[in-house]
């Protein structure tokens, strides 16, 4: 068939769409390039100009090398996997208490009136202050950790899944009950996927709230630890060992929140 | 059609009261009707006649209602393996891609990949979508939807196919085209099926048989035969026997349309003076 006058409408309009599109997100990275650049000129003048105590902002040559010296370090690795162990123990504890509350509070009416205040009122409290009772019923060693890191996670994911259980399009469940579904069936084939949106954005949230927590009770406590060895460079006064660590941390929890997202999106 | 064969589906005297003691509301009275094997029946009623009461009770979905609604020696009070339901709403799931939501039936039953694929494919063949397997919901129009959620209700065979108003949310045109599309299919299939709906054309240009409602309480005012030559397409709407039963239909459901009308009107009064 041949190409219609339509067609090579329809066409170049979307050509020129897309080329709109790569225009912008050409715009879009240029603007963050220059940000990047605009920041590490002005830190780095800042740094050469003796304004401040060259070791409260060392040059980015110096915190380049430091970054390099830590990834090199057997003690850098070995702190980052008992964070790492620390936090994803939190947050599979924290997501299954959680998820399970969540379809607790959002299938039966009156559990949900009774308690979501509750989740609800508690969820913006800081839970690190409750570290000195982990510390009295679990120790000092990591299950201290893992448990207030468990207990921040839970909340926002108990809140999102209780939240997607109630967005759940009725029909489908009404679809899925005329097929004569078995209860193990709607759930995993209907309740779960319809779900999967506000749940995997809870342990999303919940991930980061447990990497906070865990972080900051390795500073509090601790003798191992990405927290702990910030402070024990800190208390060095290795200033660019400091930041250097500090972009590191950055950059893994970012690395972890986009994993978690793009999984998500899957 | 032969009299003798026996029906496919029995409705039985059912009723159904929604509410308490105090103050309850009777959807259904005494609802009596049967569809053949192969027949396709119709059930159009103008809005709070009790229509998806009804839909729901044939279903399966709502248990507890006086009567009898029978397929073979059985009574419902759950849905039946042998009834098949479409629902007004858009229902497919937006997970799944259009093959997966319509081997879904079989997919509940342990049907390996393979095979469910192979099936899917032919009835997706039949409702026209060939080409958009991979296709998710949201990239379909609502016409297309509604043809994914009829494939996935008949992909399970049911033996009697059971819809309530599956086109309501479409434009006429839309309508008119699938409704030939629902025709070719039932004829290819000799599909038995329960149409429930409020649209008059629709009604005639479809059904063997159509059974009208009056409003609340919803029982029923007659039953009309409709002659119209099969196989039928959407060009009989032109035909003067159409307009003729358009008309008679009309004329039965003007005076219960009108109640209703007056009914939510006189709700909506005593709703503005409580204001």
């Amino acid at each position: 068939m041949a190409p219609t006058g339509e067609m090579i409408l329809k066409a170049s309009a979307a050509d020129m769409r897309r080329g709109r599109a790569f225009r912008e997100a050409r715009i879009v990275l240029a603007i963050r390039l220059a940000f990047i650049c605009l920041f590490f000129g002005l830190w780095e003048s800042l740094s050469r100009s003796g304004l401040i105590f060259q070791d409260v902002v060392p040059s980015l040559l110096n915190i380049g090398q430091s970054i390099i010296k830590l990834l090199v370090s057997a003690e850098f690795w070995k702190n980052l996997q008992v964070t790492a162990f620390e936090t994803l123990t939190a947050l599979a504890l924290g997501a299954l208490t959680g998820v399970a509350a969540g379809i607790l509070l959002g299938a039966n009416r009156f559990i949900g009136d009774a308690f979501e205040p509750y989740v609800y009122y508690l969820s913006p409290t800081p839970r690190i202050i409750l570290f000195p009772i982990m510390i009295m019923w679990f120790g000092i060693g990591l299950a201290s950790k893992i448990a207030l890191g468990a207990l921040s996670a839970f909340f926002s994911i108990a809140l999102s899944t209780a939240a997607g259980m109630r967005q759940i399009d009725k029909v489908l469940i009404r679809v899925g009950k005329s097929f004569r579904a078995t209860p193990w069936q709607m759930a995993t084939k209907i309740y779960l996927p319809a779900m999967r949106l506000p749940v995997f954005n809870g342990i999303r949230l919940g991930f980061g709230t447990s990497l906070i927590t865990v972080l900051l009770a390795e500073t509090k406590l601790s003798n191992q630890g990405l927290g702990y060895m910030v402070m024990s460079i800190y208390n060095r006064f290795d200033m660019a060992g400091l930041y250097g660590l500090l972009v590191i941390v950055f950059a893994i929890a970012g690395l972890g929140n986009m994993l978690i997202g793009k999984l998500a999106r899957e | 059609m032969s009299g003798e064969k026996q029906a496919a589906l029995v409705v039985e005297n059912v009723s159904k009261r929604f509410g308490d003691a105090e103050e309850s509301v009777l959807a259904c009275d005494r609802v009596s009707f049967e569809v053949k094997p192969g027949e396709f029946v119709a059930v159009i009623g103008p809005s709070g006649c009790g229509k998806s009461t009804l839909f729901n009770i044939i279903g399966g979905l709502l248990g507890d209602y006086e009567g009898a609604v029978r397929v073979g020696d059985v009574r419902i009070d759950g849905p039946h393996p042998s009834i098949g339901m479409v629902f007004q709403e858009e229902s497919t799931f937006p997970w799944r891609n259009v093959i997966d939501n319509v081997a879904f039936p079989l997919e509940l039953r342990g049907v390996d990949k393979l095979q469910r694929e192979e099936k899917a494919r032919h009835f997706i063949d039949l409702v026209g979508l060939d080409g958009f397997e991979k296709r998710y919901p949201s990239q379909l129009s609502g016409g297309m939807k509604q043809r994914v959620s009829i494939a996935r209700t008949l992909i399970s065979q049911p033996e009697i196919l059971l819809m309530d108003e599956p086109f309501a949310s479409l434009d006429e045109q839309t309508r008119l085209l699938l409704g030939d599309k629902i025709t070719q299919i039932q004829q290819q299939l000799k599909q038995t099926t329960l149409l429930i709906t409020h649209n008059l054309t629709e009604a005639v240009q479809l059904a063997d048989r159509i059974v009208v409602m009056t409003y609340r309480p919803g029982c029923i005012k007659r039953i009309v035969n409709i002659d119209l030559p099969r196989p039928r397409t959407s060009d009989v709407v032109g035909s003067d026997a159409f307009g003729h039963y358009v008309a008679e239909i009309w004329n039965d459901l003007r005076e219960e349309a009108s109640r209703g009308m007056q009914d939510s009107e006189a709700i909506a009064r005593a709703d503005r003076r409580r204001v």
